[in-house]
C-alpha cells in the first residue's frame, strides 16, 4: 500500500496534521536552503567572487541550526505521538534525510572553502587551468537532482526517486571522467597539481552532493512504498517502486 | 466565608449564586430531618409508653418463666416466647431454603419468557397481599383439608408461606447485585451452573440473602391475624414438648403438633381482658415483642455491616 | 529473536507469491496474512448475532498460530471484544445468541462452536477487563479452576499453585502470604492473580480481554512483560484498545472493524507498513 503525500494531514488530531506538516515544510526549507548553498559556491568560484564565497561558508551555520531544530521537532512528535505506518515512516525518513541535507550543506560550504583558499595573499584568484567546464556541469546534474529529490518528497512521488537514483550512475560516471582527464592534464603539467587538485576537491564534493541526494531519494522510496531500498539491486528497487 | 467573592473580570458574583445554590440544600435537609425525627419520635414514644406502663411487669423474672394466668400481676409469657421461637423456627426452616431456592432458579436457570414474568409479578404482588389472606388460606388448606390441626407447624407454615415473596426478592435481589465480572470468572474457569452457584455465588450473595431473612422473620414475628384465623389458644398453660431430649435418637418432633401461643397472640388475649391490670401485663409484653424485633433487626444490619466491610 | 526475523521475510515473501504480488490496488479492501508454524485453531467463516439480531461478527476468517500472541485491535464497538468471547463461548451464558461458521480447535480439528460449553470453558481460559479474583485467598483463587476439575490432593494444587504463580511473575510477591485475602493485593496484582488462576489449569488458548485497560503504567508493564514470557509456551489472543501495547507484546495482529476482519499480518509489518488503507488509517489516528 503506499502512501500520499497528503495522507499524514487527516488526522483526527489537528494539533498532530500541524506538527507533521511543520515538520515537513521545515526539512523543504532547509533542502531549499542547501540547494541555494550549492549554487551559491559553485557562483563564488566560477566568478571568483570572495564576499559569496565567504557568506557561503557562514551561511553553513544556519543550515546547522536548522538540523538542529528538525531533529528537535521529530522528537517531540515521536514522543507525544508514538507515530505508526506512514507517520512513523515520514518521521524516521525525515531524521534521515536532514543528515543528507546537513551533509550536502558541509559539502557546499567545502566549495565555498575551496573557493576561498583559490585566491592568494594579494587577493588575487589564481584559476586551476582546467575542470572548470566538468565541475559546472557535474554541478548542474546534482543540483537538479537535490532539487528532484526534494520535489519527490514533496510530492510523495517514487517514480521521480527512481529517476533520482539512476541519475546518481550517471553522475559517478561524469565524475570519473573529469577526474581522469585533471589526472592526464596533472602529468603533462605539473605546475598545475595545486590548483587542479583544488579544482578535484570541487568534484569531488559534487559527486558527495549526488549521492547524498540518491540517498534522499531512497529515503522517499522507504516512506511511500513502506520498503527500505538502501543497498538493494536496482532490479529490486524497481520492482518495490513499479508495485 | 467570604462574601466579596466577585471576579473583577467577569463581575460576576460567585459568592450569591453559590449562596442561592445552596439555599436548597439547606431547604431539604431541614424538610428530611423533620420528617425524620418525627418517625423516630414516633416509635419511640410507643416503646416508651409500652415500657413504663408494663414497668412493673417485665422489670420481673417471673414474668418470663410463668404461665398465663387469670391473675393479672402473676401472668407470665413463658408459654409465649417459646411458641414464638418454635413458631419461627419453623417459619426460617421452611422460608429460607425454599425461597432460596426459588429466588436462585429465578434469577438463574429459569428461561426468560412470559410464563417466568407472570410468575414474577405474582411473587411481588404476594407481598403486598394482606396477612389475614394467608391465615384464611392456611385455615381453609392446612387445618380444614389436610385436618393438621392448630398446631406450631400451620402456624410456621402459614408465616413462612407469607415472608417467602420477601425472602425470594432479596434473594434475587443480592444475586442480581453480584458483579457480572464474578459470575463470568467462575464460568471462564469451566465451571458448570451448579459449581458457580454453590461454590461462588451464593457465597457472595449469604449477606444479603440472611438479612433479607431476617427481615422477613422479623416481620413474621409481629404477625396476629393469620395465627388467630387459624385458632391459635391464648392461653396455655403447657410448652410443647422439647425437641430435643427423652429417648433415642434424642430429637422429636412432637412439638409440631403441639398447641401454642405466640407473643402477639398473648398479647391481644389480654388487651380484651376487662381487668385493668392486664393491660400492665400487655404493655410489658409489647416491650419485650419490639425488642425481639429490634434485636432481629440490629441483626441483620450488622450482618450487612459485616459483609460491606470484608 | 533471529529465527523470527527470518520466518518474517520467509512470511512476507510468502504473501507476495501467493496472489498478492504485482500492483496492489490503492482499495486493497482485506488481507490476511498466511502464518507458516502450527496452528492452535483456525477461525472459518465466523458469524455472530446477538439476541436483539444484530449482528457483531460478520464473516471472520483467522488462524491462530500455536504458542504465539495474537493480538485483536480496532475501534470501539468493532466487534473484537465479541470474537474474543466466542473462543470460549462466554455469549452462551446470555440467552437468544446465534454463531455461525466454525471456530477449530487444532490439531483435534474440533469445532469448538458445536463443543459443549462447559467443555471449551475448561480447554480454553480466559482473563477478564477489569481484575476479577474470587473473593477468597490467593491460593483458593490459583486453585479454583482445579477444583471445578476435582482435583483436590493437597500436593498437586501446592505445586501448581508455585508454578503457576511463577509464570505470571507473582510469585515472590505472595508467597509469604498465598491464604490472605486476594482482594488486599494491587490491582496489578490482582490481574496477574487471574493470570495465574487462568494459566493453573493449563488451557489450549488464554484469551485476554483488555487486561490492562483498568491498571496503572507500572502494572502495565508488568503484565505486558507476563504476555511477553508467556509468548512461545501459551497461546494468547488479546483484545487491546491500546495500539502500541498490540505492537509491543504480539506477534500477529489482526484489525477488525465493524464485524469484519480488515487485516491478518504480522505485527511488525502491520504497524510498520499495513497492507490495507483502513488499517493504517485506524493505526496513524486517521479515523473518523
Amino acid at each position: 500500500m503506499s502512501t500520499s503525500h497528503e495522507s499524514h494531514l487527516h488526522h483526527i488530531s489537528q494539533q498532530f496534521n500541524t506538527e507533521l506538516s511543520q515538520l515537513r515544510d521545515d526539512f523543504l526549507k532547509m533542502g531549499g536552503m542547501v540547494e541555494d548553498q550549492i549554487v551559491k559556491a559553485m557562483e563564488a568560484l566560477e566568478n571568483h567572487d570572495y564576499e559569496l564565497a565567504e557568506a557561503t561558508r557562514i551561511k553553513d551555520k544556519e543550515v546547522d541550526q536548522l538540523e538542529l531544530l528538525i531533529d528537535e521537532e521529530a522528537n517531540r512528535v515521536m514522543v507525544k505521538r508514538q507515530p505508526t505506518a506512514s507517520d512513523l515512516r515520514l518521521v524516521i525518513s525525515v531524521v534521515k534525510m536532514v543528515a543528507d541535507l546537513e551533509r550536502i550543506g558541509d559539502e557546499a560550504k567545502k566549495i565555498a572553502k575551496f573557493a576561498l583558499s583559490m585566491f592568494d595573499e594579494n587577493g588575487n584568484f589564481v584559476a586551476a587551468p582546467r575542470g572548470y567546464v566538468e565541475a559546472r556541469h557535474i554541478a548542474q546534474h546534482v543540483v537538479a537532482m537535490v532539487r528532484d529529490s526534494l520535489d519527490a518528497f514533496a510530492r510523495f512521488d517514487t517514480e521521480m526517486a527512481l529517476r533520482i537514483i539512476k541519475e546518481d550512475k550517471r553522475v559517478d560516471e561524469e565524475y570519473k571522467a573529469a577526474t581522469r582527464s585533471l589526472v592526464t592534464y596533472m602529468m603533462e603539467d605539473p605546475r598545475s597539481i595545486t590548483s587542479c587538485l583544488s579544482i578535484m576537491w570541487v568534484l569531488r564534493a559534487l559527486e558527495r552532493v549526488g549521492d547524498h541526494a540518491c540517498n534522499i531519494a531512497e529515503h522517499v522510496i522507504y516512506l511511500v512504498e513502506g520498503e527500505d531500498v538502501r543497498h538493494t539491486p536496482m532490479d529490486e528497487t524497481e520492482r518495490v517502486v513499479g508495485r | 466565608m467570604n462574601t466579596m467573592s466577585t471576579n473583577i473580570q467577569s463581575g460576576i458574583d460567585y459568592a450569591s449564586i453559590s449562596r442561592k445554590n445552596r439555599s436548597w440544600d439547606i431547604i431539604f435537609a431541614s424538610l428530611g430531618i423533620v420528617v425524620l425525627f418525627i418517625a423516630i419520635s414516633t416509635l419511640l414514644a410507643l416503646f416508651l409508653d409500652l415500657a413504663i406502663r408494663g414497668a412493673p411487669q417485665w422489670t420481673n423474672p417471673d414474668f418470663y418463666t410463668s404461665f398465663p394466668s387469670r391473675k393479672p400481676l402473676e401472668a407470665g409469657i413463658l408459654s409465649a416466647w417459646v411458641g414464638t421461637i418454635m413458631v419461627m423456627l419453623v417459619t426460617a426452616i421452611v422460608a429460607v431454603p425454599l425461597g432460596v431456592a426459588a429466588g436462585l432458579y429465578m434469577e438463574e436457570y429459569a428461561d426468560k419468557n412470559w410464563f417466568t414474568d407472570v410468575i414474577e409479578i405474582n411473587v411481588s404482588n404476594l407481598a403486598g397481599v394482606p396477612s389475614i389472606v394467608y391465615g384464611l388460606l392456611a385455615l381453609g388448606l392446612f387445618v380444614q383439608t389436610f385436618g393438621m390441626g392448630e398446631t406450631v407447624l400451620v402456624a410456621g407454615l402459614v408465616l413462612a408461606l407469607m415472608i417467602l415473596p420477601i425472602v425470594i426478592v432479596s434473594t434475587r435481589e443480592s444475586i442480581r447485585a453480584i458483579p457480572i465480572e464474578l459470575r463470568e470468572a467462575a464460568y471462564g474457569l469451566g465451571a458448570n451452573q451448579w459449581q458457580t452457584m454453590a461454590m461462588y455465588m451464593l457465597p457472595a450473595a449469604k449477606p444479603g440473602i440472611i438479612t433479607g431473612a431476617i427481615v422477613g422473620l422479623s416481620r413474621a414475628i409481629g404477625e396476629t391475624a393469620p395465627i388467630i384465623t387459624i385458632g391459635a389458644l391464648s392461653y396455655i398453660a403447657f410448652l410443647p414438648p422439647s425437641p430435643i431430649g427423652g429417648d433415642f435418637p434424642f430429637i422429636s418432633f412432637e412439638w409440631l403438633n403441639s398447641g401454642f401461643t405466640v407473643m402477639p397472640i398473648q398479647m391481644f388475649g389480654w388487651v380484651s381482658r376487662p381487668q385493668a391490670d392486664f393491660q400492665i401485663t400487655a404493655a410489658a409484653a409489647g416491650a419485650v415483642l419490639i425488642v425481639m424485633t429490634l434485636a432481629m433487626n440490629g441483626l441483620a444490619i450488622y450482618i450487612r455491616y459485616r459483609a460491606r466491610k470484608s | 529473536m533471529s529465527t523470527d526475523q527470518t520466518s518474517t521475510i520467509q512470511i512476507s515473501q510468502s504473501a507476495h507469491q501467493g496472489g498478492q504480488a504485482g500492483k496492489p490496488s490503492e482499495t486493497r479492501e482485506h488481507w490476511y496474512l498466511e502464518p507458516d508454524g502450527a496452528l492452535r485453531a483456525r477461525v472459518s467463516n465466523l458469524k455472530f448475532w446477538y439476541a436483539d439480531g444484530t449482528q457483531a461478527i460478520d464473516d471472520v476468517s483467522m488462524p491462530l498460530v500455536d504458542k504465539k500472541v495474537t493480538a485483536l485491535i480496532g475501534p470501539s464497538g468493532c466487534g473484537k471484544s465479541t470474537f474474543l468471547r466466542c473462543f470460549n463461548r462466554m455469549h452462551d451464558l446470555y440467552q437468544g445468541v446465534k454463531y455461525s461458521g466454525s471456530i477449530n480447535l487444532l490439531p483435534e480439528d474440533e469445532n469448538l462452536i458445536d463443543l459443549d460449553a462447559n467443555i471449551v470453558r475448561m480447554r480454553v481460559g480466559m482473563v477478564f477487563q477489569k481484575p476479577n479474583p474470587f473473593p477468597k485467598s490467593i491460593y483458593e483463587n490459583v486453585i479454583a479452576g482445579l477444583k471445578i476439575r476435582g482435583i483436590r490432593k493437597r500436593e498437586v494444587l501446592d505445586e501448581i499453585v508455585e508454578t503457576s504463580l511463577r509464570q505470571a511473575a507473582l510469585w515472590d510477591e505472595v508467597k509469604d502470604r498465598l491464604h490472605q485475602p486476594a482482594l488486599s493485593m494491587s490491582g496489578g496484582q490482582q490481574q496477574r492473580l487471574c493470570i495465574a488462576r487462568a494459566l493453573a489449569v493449563k488451557p489450549e488458548i488464554l484469551l485476554l480481554d483488555e487486561p490492562t485497560s483498568a491498571l496503572d503504567p507500572i502494572a502495565t508493564a508488568k503484565v505486558e512483560d507476563l504476555i511477553n514470557e508467556l509468548s512461545g509456551n501459551v497461546t494468547v489472543l488479546i483484545v487491546t484498545h491500546n495500539m502500541q501495547q498490540a505492537a509491543r507484546i504480539s506477534n500477529y495482529t489482526a484489525y477488525m472493524y465493524l464485524g469484519k476482519l480488515i487485516e491478518y499480518n504480522d505485527t511488525n509489518d502491520l504497524f510498520q507498513r499495513p497492507k490495507c488503507q483502513r488499517t493504517e488509517d485506524y493505526i496513524t489516528g486517521r479515523f473518523g
